[in-house]
């Protein structure tokens, strides 16, 4: 199967959707003929859709989301782009209390077809402003979608379903993914929300991971291969809605958990899939759950510094001893 | 050097002993090796010989007290030598033991025990710090395959078969038991019982409210220190339902009339099997009686319904022989067996209420009204 | 009257601005009965702002709203029935009793929907602006918003973006002078919000608030504007709200001088004086229009008190589509 990167995998979607449907549309800062996306992902789309369905915006991320949700419940399906994650928090009260909330709130009777891509992760030296993973801000709020994808064939595949789907969707991507390589499909595909997949299958410890994780998970899977450990890597793939039975029934296989998150460790996105294991499953674990997730510091800029917080293939290999 | 006398471990599960005669008093020389103290547990006493050289100057449990193991009994200090109030107080640092030691087991393993009937104590844990993990108990049980019992079928003990359990063992535990038993003639009761279709619990019912109207050590409880007696008498009366054993109450039943006590019985006993019974119905009980004549049993020593003083247990009623003036006769006979708390009474007090009880079956006409 | 406008408008103009009023009224009095939930935020003295903008919008064109929205939702087309129904948190609402007072929709009507956080509606007006463009239909979006919500980031970034992309949207602000208890002259210089405008090139208008055929007048202009492409209009009204910010405001930091003032300048009386006057209409007719109205108000409270509350786990649908 050829194979392509995460980037070109979103574009794809994006492109694919726009030719399929004239209510898709696209705006964001820099994402026209000029620049093409912060991280290129939007990068020739403008050429093929003029700069009215590809709409460079002025910098003001609330009313990205504000035109986004008004566009939305008057038959459109925007698709904005806010460049780094931890922006999101100028237009959270579009995100969390409009978007989220306006098909609720008004008893059903309208759709919020939407989504907003954006990238988290650190890793790439820009420090605190730019570096964040905040997927758990997201799975707290009711009335979103969280996607999360990990490689280029779930990016494509959950950003199709996150556009032709009637709710608001916030879509998740990592600045590490975007170069990866990984097969894809020529031909047509979508993939479910809420339905997990296993990277790797395995039989002494689950690990689940999510986003860019999911590659150190793999590694530290492979080193532990060696030594005889067999570990089983789940990719949640969309956070909300969570495939819990995917990730209770691995536990179930193998009794033991390591879940493995980017976001800081207190109130994240690890200590929610802890929750429910330990909440649905206990009586099949053999050992304490573990974590693996960033300290609770903002990211620091120096390479040192930033290396130290981001968790590993080390880390991992070091959880998962720690109870096999 | 300023030494500590601290009570010893006199057996395995002591956890506190009583401290009885000191040999010597503050101010005496002791020698190393000589009788200090004589301490008592409730299995042994003991002697606790003076563990060093020099003077008693403190004695810090007085005779008749009871301290925890390793508590401080006294101090041993060499002449005039000065010691702190500190090195009074200070226990020694190895605690007691815990009674009982909490095993480590993962969820996983104690899951697959509670499946297959096994207890963790005997299950060798391979997990960090010995826990027993999921393989653990697997491997068990596959060595004991054919020695230990197979288990058919596991009942989780929920709801009232818990509360029952619990409130059993709880009894058991706590009130040392002991049990009277006599026969009783119980010609009369039958006559009563056929003249009035009163049932023979009825009976017992009223013969017992009646004694311990009479006799009220036996409708009290023990709390604490004291042991409280009640004015009031509520007979209880063990019925079994599908649900397991219930216990209603007959209010004030020394005051009601055999007809009255007949018919809450059948009331409650109705309300019992049907599962109505009120928690008034439930409440307030002072002594138990319970009959397991119709099973045919003979006797048996029921267990006290606590915070009951004594419960009353009936046997069937059997035609036997007996010698009445020298001759052979047969009679219908029962076997009443009383056990009773033997913290509130001893078992003369016990026999003596249970002859008034005998007494007034045996003369059931005079409690007919 | 040199309005332009038929008779038949003027009076349904006349009718709605006391539909509004004895709507207002009846929730203010079922309030002090307890049959409301939660607070309320009354509309009674800006009834000329909402008619005003909406006698010139079509059905099919678009409106925000706020936490003061009820008088926006009747102006707008929305059944008083409905809108009564969802302010009682009955299941016959407009929301199922999800939203309440503050958070009343009609999509049938065009009524996208009241927003609590004061200036959220700004850009999500904005973008049914921008959604009529990408469709390319004739319609236009008239976007209500308070003195207070004119302070907030979302009014300059979303005027600027509906500016720049000349987006079909009249902003109207409703200035009643007060942000809760918070005079527009302690957190505000200048004196016109609308002159506002010019920082966006776009146009800007002050006008009384309290004058329907002129607050209908510079809509004209702003939506006719709009239906060309021309881009969007600020427009200012300048209003009172005769109770205070919600139900248990009191509303002492006002003067009571200036109450008064504004009392005398109540936009219902103005209006109803200008018609009789001008032989609109006959003081008869305008009793009858009133005994209509006082009507279907008293239905409206009986379908909506005699409606039933949602089933409670109702509470967990509608959260996804």
């Amino acid at each position: 199967m050829r194979k392509i990167t995460y980037k070109e995998a979103l574009r794809e979607a994006l492109r694919e959707e726009m030719r399929r449907d004239p209510t898709v549309f696209l705006l964001g800062e820099d994402i026209g003929k000029y620049w093409g996306g912060a991280f290129k992902v939007t990068k020739g789309l403008a050429e093929e859709f003029g700069d009215e369905r590809v709409r460079d915006t002025p910098i003001s991320e609330s009313a990205i989301i504000g035109a986004a949700v008004g566009a939305a419940i008057t038959g459109m399906r925007p698709v904005a782009e806010i460049m780094f994650g931890d922006l999101t928090a100028l237009a959270m009260d579009q995100i969390a209390n409009q978007a989220a909330k306006i098909h609720y709130m008004f008893g059903g009777q309208v759709k919020v077809p939407l989504v907003i891509r954006t990238p988290f992760g650190a890793g790439v030296n820009i420090a605190a402003h730019h570096s964040q993973s905040l997927e758990a801000w997201f799975m707290h709020v009711p009335g979103l979608y969280v996607a999360a994808p990990s490689t280029p064939y779930d990016a494509k595949g959950l950003l199709k379903t996150a556009i032709r789907g009637n709710n608001p969707v916030f879509f998740c991507e990592h600045k590490l993914l975007y170069p990866i390589e990984g097969e894809v499909p020529e031909e047509e595909y979508a993939i479910p929300f809420g339905v997990a997949d296993v990277k790797r299958d395995g039989s002494d410890v689950t690990v689940v991971a999510t986003l860019y994780m999911v590659h150190k998970a793999l590694d530290a899977a492979e080193e532990l291969e060696a030594e005889g450990v067999s570990v089983e890597v789940v990719d949640p793939r969309t956070l909300t809605p969570l495939d819990k039975q995917a990730i209770t029934d691995s536990v179930k296989k193998t009794g033991r958990l390591v879940v493995v998150s980017e976001d800081c460790k207190t109130a994240g996105v690890s200590a929610e899939i802890a929750a429910i294991v330990a909440e649905e499953a206990i009586d099949y674990l053999d050992a304490p759950i573990k974590r693996v997730a960033e300290p609770d510091t903002p990211v620091p800029f120096s390479p040192p510094l930033e290396q130290y917080v981001i968790p590993n293939e080390k880390t991992i290999i070091k959880a998962v001893k720690e109870i096999v | 050097m300023v030494t500590r006398v601290v009570m010893p471990r006199l057996s395995l599960t002591m956890k506190e002993g009583t401290v009885g005669v000191w040999y010597k008093k503050e101010g005496d020389n002791v020698e190393k090796g000589e009788p200090l103290v004589e301490v008592f547990s409730e299995k042994a006493t003991y002697d606790l010989e003076a563990p060093a050289s020099g003077v008693l100057r403190k004695i810090l449990v007085q005779e008749g007290v009871d301290a925890s193991v390793n508590a401080g009994l006294a101090i041993i200090t060499a002449p005039d030598e000065s010691f702190s109030e500190a090195e009074i107080s200070v226990e020694m640092p190895q605690a007691v033991e815990k009674a009982e030691k909490r095993i480590l087991a993962s969820p996983a393993a104690k899951r697959l025990a509670r499946e297959h009937g096994i207890d963790l104590a005997l299950v060798k844990g391979s997990g960090p710090d010995g826990r027993i993990v999921e393989e653990d108990v697997r491997r068990f049980i596959e060595e004991t395959r054919g020695i230990l019992p197979k288990v058919k079928e596991i009942i989780p003990l929920s709801g009232f078969r818990k509360t029952s359990a619990e409130r059993v063992s709880a009894s058991f535990r706590t009130v040392p038991h002991s049990t009277v038993v006599m026969e009783v003639d119980a010609s009369n009761a039958m006559a009563l019982h056929d003249k009035l279709q009163a049932s023979y619990t009825a009976i017992l019912v009223k013969a017992v409210a009646k004694t311990l109207a009479e006799y009220s050590i036996i409708n009290s409880t023990l709390e604490g220190n004291q042991i409280k007696i009640f004015e009031d008498v509520n007979v209880g009366v063990a019925v079994a339902t599908e649900n397991g054993l219930v216990v209603p109450v007959i209010h004030n039943a020394d005051k009601k009339s055999l007809g009255e006590i007949d018919a809450a019985i059948e009331e409650l006993t109705q309300k019992a099997r049907q599962g109505k019974l009120a928690r008034e119905d439930l409440t307030g009980g002072t002594f138990t009686i319970t009959n397991l004549g119709m099973y045919g049993v003979e006797f048996f020593t029921p267990i006290i319904n606590p915070p009951e003083a004594a419960i009353l247990g009936v046997g069937r009623i059997v035609e036997k022989p007996v010698v009445v003036d020298g001759k052979i006769e047969t009679k219908p006979i029962t076997m009443l067996s009383l056990s009773y708390d033997h913290r509130i009474v001893d078992g003369a007090p016990a026999g003596e209420f249970l002859r008034k009880v005998k007494g007034k079956v045996e003369k059931s006409f005079e409690i007919e009204g | 009257m040199e309005t332009g406008l038929t008779r038949e408008k003027i009076v349904g103009m006349y009718r709605k601005m006391l539909e509004i009023r004895s709507f207002e009224e009846r929730v203010f009095e079922l309030y002090a009965q307890n049959l409301v939930p939660g607070t309320i935020h009354l509309y009674g003295g800006e009834e000329a702002v909402a008619v005003g903008v909406c006698s010139n919008l079509r059905k099919d064109d678009y409106i925000t709203s706020t936490h003061r929205g009820h008088g926006h939702c009747i102006a707008k087309g929305a059944e008083p029935k409905r809108v009564m129904a969802e302010i009682l948190g009955k299941q016959t609402g407009y929301c199922k009793g999800k939203g309440g007072s503050m958070h009343i929709a009609d999509f049938s009507v065009g009524m996208l929907g009241a927003t609590a956080v004061v200036g959220a509606g700004i850009p999500i007006a904005m973008g049914a602006g921008l959604s009529i463009k990408l469709r390319g239909t004739d319609q236009v979006v008239a976007c209500f918003f308070g003195d207070g919500a004119s302070n907030q980031g979302t009014f300059h970034e979303a005027i600027n973006m509906a500016a720049v992309w000349k987006l079909p949207v009249i902003f109207v602000c409703e200035n009643n002078l007060y942000a809760m208890g918070t005079r527009q002259s302690i957190v505000v210089l200048i004196g016109n919000i609308a002159d506002r405008a010019v920082a966006y090139g776009i146009p800007g208008i002050a006008v009384d608030g309290n004058d329907v055929l002129a607050v209908h007048e510079a809509t004209r202009e702003a939506v006719e504007r709009a239906r060309k492409g021309e881009g969007p209009t600020l427009i200012e009204c300048k209003t009172y709200r005769h109770k205070g910010h919600s139900r248990i405001d009191p509303a002492k930091y006002r003067p009571k001088e200036e109450v008064e003032e504004w009392l005398r300048k109540d936009p219902i009386r103005r209006f109803k004086e200008k018609l009789l006057q001008k032989n609109v209409l006959m003081e008869a007719e305008i009793q009858q229009v009133k005994k209509e109205i006082l009507t279907e108000i008293e239905e409206a409270v009986k379908f909506a008190t005699e409606s039933p509350y949602p089933a409670p786990e109702g509470a967990l649908e509608d959260v996804y589509t």
